[in-house]
């Protein structure tokens, strides 16, 4: 009656994907915050936001049925 | 009795269901970034507006069946009439203004399926409601999605938190913010190309069931630009009781937690609609705000006011319904019943609207205005409380100038 696998792979799925994107961009915003500043560290930090925002964009990819296949 | 009359009433209630389906649920995106200052009420509310407006025109494909077979329609089935539908909405219409007014984040497509239920069962008996579907689409969900979404924001929270932590040095959280406004921005996306498609699907099964459309056939353009203009003005109007609730009812949100709880917002929605084990929204924020909340430590979670909401999501099946069930006896008897029916909703959802300018404040702009401050951050509080003495300061220097006909007030400038 009810489906545990879809279930248990949307948990894992979700639980997952939040923890990732959350974590990328906490070290992006820790990166940031090392003093004194050093290019290395900024650069390393805009990597993890670009990285998070990717992980946004194939979100918004997601929501837009049109531009997947159904 | 004239069909069109009914399709018409239809039509016309859909929109208004859709209308509070919008400001039902712009907590579910936008209590957050309000909560924490990451976006200014208004500013929040008008983004989330634009993103269900474009969601809808995004997304129309609807769906073929009215209550993704809780009631079994169709060849073999029952007939699911114009007057059912107009009967399950007033229930659903009834139940979404009850919730509102006391604050409470309940699941609008929950209440649309107990409308239509009640309906079918007193409309077409007791064999036309699919139990086992209620239980595995509607019951089961309702406890796991809060469980899921709860989990990914306690997780997501710790580790927000756990990275960014410097024992010696000023913690640097201020970027969760900017986050925040993304994450949410995702989660009202998410919400225009889901739930104005709901409302797409009745009208255009209410059509085809009056015989004005073809089966299987597209909702016209027009639907599509009501129902989507109808949700975008409902969310821009804000239910601010409801986002008083989850933005600082049930915990005291800070911007980390706020990032953390709408990233595991959209993560579980995005991945309960694609990988086939559908989640209501409203639930799944629900959940990871209190995840979030219990996630930081020293957060604090008012257990009360979880309790009644999730209450609220058991009784909002059966309540929806029997208010659908009791239209739809009205309803039987003919034209008579239907004028009566349609006096009826009118009457409860005006009389909502005079109770709910009553309490608190006596007008609506009040009421909006304390819904507004109260979901201040800390430091807005203080400044809007300072520049309020200031003003009065200003307003008695003034007044006192005014009054220097005989030299009073010319020392105080």
């Amino acid at each position: 009656m009810i489906d545990w696998g879809a279930f248990i792979v949307v948990a894992v799925v979700s639980i997952g994907s939040a923890a990732a994107i959350v974590a990328l961009f906490a070290c992006g915003l820790r990166l940031l915050a090392v003093e004194p500043r050093r290019g290395a560290m900024s650069a390393l930090a805009y990597v993890c936001f670009a990285v998070a925002a990717l992980g946004a964009l194939y979100g918004v990819y997601l929501i837009i049925p049109s531009l997947h296949p159904a | 009795m004239d069909l069109t009359f009914i399709v018409v009433l239809v039509i016309v209630l859909a929109i208004f269901f859709d209308f509070t389906n919008g400001f039902h649920d712009t907590a579910n995106a936008m209590a957050t970034p309000i909560a924490t200052g990451a976006l200014r009420p208004r500013v929040a509310v008008a983004v989330a507006a634009v993103l269900n407006l474009a969601g809808a025109f995004l997304s129309t494909t609807v769906a073929s069946t009215i209550s993704g077979g809780i009631i079994k329609e169709g060849p073999g089935g029952v007939d699911i009439t114009p007057a059912m539908i107009f009967a399950g909405l007033i229930g659903a219409v009834v139940w979404n203004l009850v919730t509102w007014l006391r604050g409470l984040p309940s699941s609008s497509s929950h209440a649309l399926f107990g409308g239509l239920i009640g309906a079918a069962l007193v409309g077409a008996g007791l064999g036309s409601v699919d139990f086992g579907v209620v239980l595995s689409k509607v019951v089961f969900p309702a406890l796991l999605a809060p469980l899921v979404a709860g989990v990914a924001g306690f997780v997501a929270t710790r580790l927000a938190y756990r990275i960014t932590r410097r024992p010696v040095e000023k913690n640097r959280r201020a970027g969760f913010r900017v986050g925040q406004i993304f994450t949410s921005s995702m989660v009202a996306l998410a919400h225009g190309t889901n739930d104005a498609q709901k409302t797409m699907g009745v009208i255009t099964l209410a059509l085809i069931a009056g015989g004005f459309l073809r089966t299987g056939s597209a909702p016209p353009f027009w639907v599509i630009i009501i129902c989507a203009c109808a949700i975008a003005a409902g969310t821009y109007t804000g239910g601010w009781r409801i986002i008083q609730t989850l933005g600082g009812g049930l915990t005291d949100i800070k911007a980390t937690q706020g990032f953390s709880a709408e990233a595991a917002t959209a993560a579980t929605v995005l991945a309960s609609s694609h990988l086939g084990f559908a989640l209501s929204t409203t639930q799944v924020a629900s959940g990871s705000i209190i995840g979030a909340g219990l996630g930081r430590r020293g957060g604090s979670i008012q257990w009360g006011t979880a309790g009644k909401i999730v209450i609220a999501w058991f009784i909002t099946l059966p309540a929806a319904a029997a208010v659908g069930a009791v239209c739809e006896l009205i309803a039987q008897f003919g034209v008579v019943g239907l004028a009566l029916e349609v006096v009826l909703g009118l009457g409860v959802i005006v009389g909502i609207f005079v109770i709910s300018r009553r309490r608190p404040g006596s007008s609506n702009a009040l009421e909006v205005d304390v819904a507004m401050n109260s979901v201040r951050t800390r430091s807005e509080r203080r400044d809007a409380e300072k520049k309020r003495s200031e003003e009065i300061l200003a307003t008695r220097r003034r007044l006192s100038d005014e009054s220097s006909l005989f030299g009073y007030g010319q020392d105080v400038r």
